[in-house]
């Protein structure tokens, strides 16, 4: 027996099928907290407006839905120390934002809840060179903290594909991956350093470049990815790298996603070092196509790979003649090579715009995200399309495949309640597929409330107990984020006070 | 240990548990005798010898081969558990670049393995051979080759471990993307034995470079290698290590580049172009026995200690190190930490340390023990992590090891 339960559990656990857990009146905020908040950050930072928090009811997972009581925007690491201390002394729970690009619903209201955004605080506090690192607020923007260090021949290596978009903050909560980070490592690894405020307000510093990592547990490693379960990051110290000299793109045409598959394990298993290595199948070819973003790709192709090498100019050829070798090797129908940056955009495209063009072909679009062993890849795309067929359902795959890192996304029209249905359940399915092959269930886009329920399929109760453990130390009220990440299990036989009472111990 | 003790703990293990010798590094370190070493060949075992320990107050002193732990004394009743008999490869795939060993597996036994598959562990702390595994996590070293591959706390794909109460927990898994869930595996990378006994670890492995070229720079004037050390570490190119070596007779300056020949003839001449200094190429074997010389030679002193600073400030850190007489410095320049070596027979070694960390702190960096005899007081002279951090820590370390069982080592 073990306890999970947190405030906001007593609620129905959110799931795609009940969609908009918005049922009844988001409870108002009481009038002296809006107040004293506004005294705070300044009136107009502090939204109540019924209308205006409809912006804030989702994050990238539509699927789910709730506005918050309230969304303050601070914009200093001592502005959200007050708003967290104020909300947190009235009892009140915050839910971290950055730019709600997530795709696992982390940045949902819950029914108590008061989003604290980031938006505001969008400043590069600093840029040292000589020490490849940089400063910056969580609301600055990945893509531009690249802009803002290319000029001292440096660039910030993770690039999730939502870069123009997302914030460091929530790359920082989510630890988020991209194509390069194959070669290159996911956000942790560029973490050195955070400041963060913690339940109540207080404000506390953890790590930093100059420090020894190891005067004490990894705390940064351990904040990073806690999906705004712990407190909120304020300021981020993270290393940069310098750019690379030179850049090859190779783009694979592939009979099926299969062979392509192979041909990812047979290049990372030569020793070759990649900088990316991304699929896009058949399905998505299609969509891509007959989209605006149309690339010019075989309409016969079942899958596409786009491989890139970079790194000293001089050894680039031969990287990419070898990887070339191996596609043609597994069956690749042809194979292109980039040497200036237009080609090299054209070869990248339908990977880049996969998303947008599938929105053209179906209403919704559910972004499914899990892991398995590189070696599986064949076998485990074979058992996606045989579940996808099973239940009707549209599935186009695009993804990281040099991690292993798979993203079948599952086309359907949210109106069809029946197609609902069998959305989920496919889901799960792919979920169980992905563990029972060595993997896991999720990447990069994070648990937040759409894989709690699949939590229990890769951990088991003690693992689950040690994590909310730790999170207890973070925030032993639970008053950051709750209902997140961890699955609501119920305390076997306990009645209903006991339950609550376990709540925040 | 007090013989009813030993008596009850002997029914609850098999007897190839028992009767294991007692490694001469923890003889001196401990002051007095270490009366048990216990072996478990299973993680059930460590789970039974831990969960008995918390019930009857007995310490644990979680160590691999006991080659670089370097405990203090505990006063309550303690044993020392190796993981030595844990120690087999568990899997292994080489297409996936991913291995899972029990703790006690040495690098040296698995880097055979994985060379077969032309593969390694870019791994190069002190002395790396000998270390187990589960030994290299806990002490989270990664060693100069993390400018080139990154931190070994980025490689640490998944462990299994059990918790000072007894508890087994399963963390990560053998995926190199994961983030199911809070990364309470990150602490274990570090962890020196404080919050449970990892008994298996799955790491992320890397190709062999086809070529592994060594740089070399020697001069008297170690300013001079600290200001081509610094071009190097800013150059456009990342080199796979930067080692800068020093003692009061001059200094050499070490930089490995790995890749492609083409590329590594390359980014030669751009260090080159960057630094405007002529670096001469090391052939192996030469190369290697350099490497190792440097990689290794400080394993047998007393007294060591890890500086660390801002990259940038390195010439200042080892500045204020090299005022100690008879001191041997090796710093790893991209990660702005310098090894010291100090002789101990200084009579006056509790003035230096204190000393070295007054002027440490202030330029802004951290000065902590790897080494220390016995008679020196250790807890005065090495920086304190700050009070939040160490508040956390001491929350985290409650709830992996409520009683208290596990004693941490350096
Ligand atoms: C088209 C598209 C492509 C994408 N591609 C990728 C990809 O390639 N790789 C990838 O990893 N992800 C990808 N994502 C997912 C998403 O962009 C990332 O998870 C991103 O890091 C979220 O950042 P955000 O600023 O939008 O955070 P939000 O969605 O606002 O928040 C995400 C989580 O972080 C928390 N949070 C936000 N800011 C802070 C803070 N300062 N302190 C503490 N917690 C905080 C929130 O509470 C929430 O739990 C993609 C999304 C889209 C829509």
């Amino acid at each position: 027996m073990y306890r999970l339960l947190e405030k906001g559990d007593e609620e129905p656990v959110a799931s795609l099928l009940t969609g908009k857990v918005s049922s009844g009146m988001t409870r108002r905020l009481p009038s002296t907290v809006v107040s004293d908040l506004a005294e705070i950050v300044g009136h107009e930072h502090v939204i109540t407006d019924p209308d205006c928090l409809l912006v804030y009811e989702s994050d990238g997972l539509t699927a789910y839905r709730r506005p918050p009581r309230a969304v303050v925007l601070p914009s200093s690491t001592e502005e959200i120390s007050a708003v967290v201390g104020l909300l947190h002394s009235n009892g009140i729970e915050v839910i971290p934002r950055g730019a709600g690009t997530g795709l696992s619903g982390g940045a949902l209201a819950t029914p108590e809840g008061v989003i604290v955004g980031t938006a505001r605080m969008n400043r590069i506090l600093k840029i040292d060179v000589e020490n490849r690192i940089a400063i910056a607020q969580p609301g600055v923007i990945n893509a531009r903290l690249t802009e803002a260090t290319n000029p001292y021949g440096l660039y910030y290596a993770p690039d999730p594909s939502s870069q123009s978009a997302c914030t460091l903050g929530g790359n920082v909560a989510e630890n988020s991956g991209g194509p390069h980070c194959l070669k290159y490592g996911v956000t942790a690894r560029y973490v050195t350093g955070l400041t963060v405020v913690l339940a109540g307000g207080r404000i506390v510093e953890l790590g930093g470049v100059g420090r020894d990592p190891y005067t004490t547990l990894d705390l940064v490693g351990l904040f990073v990815g806690s999906e705004g379960c712990f407190g909120i990051a304020t300021e981020i110290e993270l290393r940069l790298l310098p750019i690379t000299e030179g850049v090859r793109t190779l783009l694979g045409i592939f009979e099926s996603v299969e062979s392509a598959g192979r041909a990812v394990t047979k290049i990372i298993a030569s020793g070759l070092m990649p900088a990316a290595v991304e699929i896009v199948d058949g399905p998505t070819i299609e969509a891509v196509e007959a989209s605006v973003f149309a690339a010019g790709y075989p309409l016969e192709a079942g899958a596409a790979l786009v491989i890139e090498f970079d790194g000293t100019d001089a050894g680039l050829d031969l990287d990419a003649d070898r990887a070339e070798q191996c596609c043609l090797e597994e069956g690749a129908i042809e194979v292109q090579r980039a040497t200036d940056p237009e080609h090299r955009t054209k070869l990248w495209r339908a990977r880049k715009k996969a998303f947008g063009a599938m929105g053209r072909i179906a209403p919704d679009l559910l972004v499914q995200d899990a892991t398995v062993p590189r070696t599986k890849l064949p076998e485990v795309l074979a058992g996606i399309d045989d579940i996808g067929n099973r239940y009707g359902l549209k599935i186009a795959n695009v993804f990281h495949a040099g991690d292993g890192n798979l993203h079948p996304n599952i086309l359907f029209d949210r109106q069809n309640q029946n197609e609902l249905e069998l959305v989920e359940r496919a889901s799960k399915e792919i979920m169980q597929l992905c563990v029972d092959a060595g993997g896991t269930i999720t990447g990069e886009h994070g648990v937040g409330v759409d894989k709690r329920q699949y939590m229990t399929l890769v951990h088991g109760p003690a693992e689950l107990e040690a994590m909310a453990a730790a999170k207890r130390v973070f925030d032993p009220d639970s008053l950051f984020n709750p209902g997140k990440v961890l699955p609501a299990v119920e305390v076997k036989g306990a009645t209903d006070t006991a339950k609550i009472l376990a709540i925040g111990e | 240990m007090r013989v009813d003790l030993t008596d009850s703990l002997s029914g609850l293990l098999p007897g190839e548990a028992f009767g294991h010798p007692v490694p001469s590094s923890l003889w001196a370190a401990l002051r007095t005798g270490v009366e048990t070493v216990v072996a478990p060949g299973s993680a059930e075992e460590v789970a039974t010898l831990l969960k008995w320990a918390s019930e009857m107050g007995v310490r644990v002193v979680p160590i691999g081969t006991g080659a670089h732990t370097y405990p203090r004394y505990p006063r309550d009743p303690f044993l020392v558990l190796t993981t030595s008999r844990l120690n087999e490869i568990q899997h292994y795939e080489p297409a996936d670049l991913t291995m899972t060993a029990s703790a006690g597996a040495s690098i040296r036994d698995l880097s055979t393995a994985t060379a077969i598959h032309g593969q390694w562990l870019p791994f190069d702390p002190p002395d790396v051979p000998n270390r187990t595994l589960g030994g290299l996590v806990a002490t989270g070293l990664s060693g100069p080759l993390w400018a080139g591959y990154g931190q070994l706390r980025n490689h640490v794909l998944g462990a299994t471990i059990v918790c000072g109460d007894g508890r087994a927990l399963r963390l990560g898994g053998k995926v190199v993307k994961n983030v199911a869930g809070f990364d309470i595996l990150k602490l274990m990378v570090g962890s020196r034995g404080e919050l449970a006994v990892i008994t298996s670890v799955t790491v992320r492995l890397f190709p062999l470079p086809v070529v592994d070229r060594l740089l070399v720079l020697e001069a008297t004037d170690v300013s001079e290698l600290v200001s081509t050390a610094l071009a190097v570490a800013t150059a456009p190119i990342m080199p796979a290590s930067i080692i800068l070596s020093a003692t009061s007779d001059g200094g050499r300056l070490l930089v490995r580049l790995h890749g492609a020949r083409v590329s590594v003839e390359a980014d030669q001449k751009s260090l080159e172009k960057h630094t405007g200094v002529s670096l001469e190429v090391r052939n192996t074997p030469e190369a290697e026995s350099l490497l190792v010389q440097e990689r290794d030679s400080g394993i047998n002193t007393e007294l060591a200690v890890r500086v660390w600073a801002l990259p940038s400030r390195i010439g200042m850190l080892l500045d204020v190190l090299k005022q100690v007489p008879g001191v041997r410095l090796n710093a790893d320049v991209y990660g702005g930490s310098v090894r010291a070596y100090l002789p101990v027979n200084l009579s006056d070694i509790e003035s230096i340390l204190a000393g070295l960390q007054k002027d440490i702190e202030e330029l802004g960096g951290t000065i902590r023990a790897l080494r220390i005899p016995a008679e020196v007081n250790a807890s005065s002279y090495f920086t304190k992590p700050l009070v939040d951090e160490r508040e956390l820590a001491a929350g985290l370390r409650r709830a992996f090891d409520p009683h208290a069982v596990l004693w941490g080592t350096q």
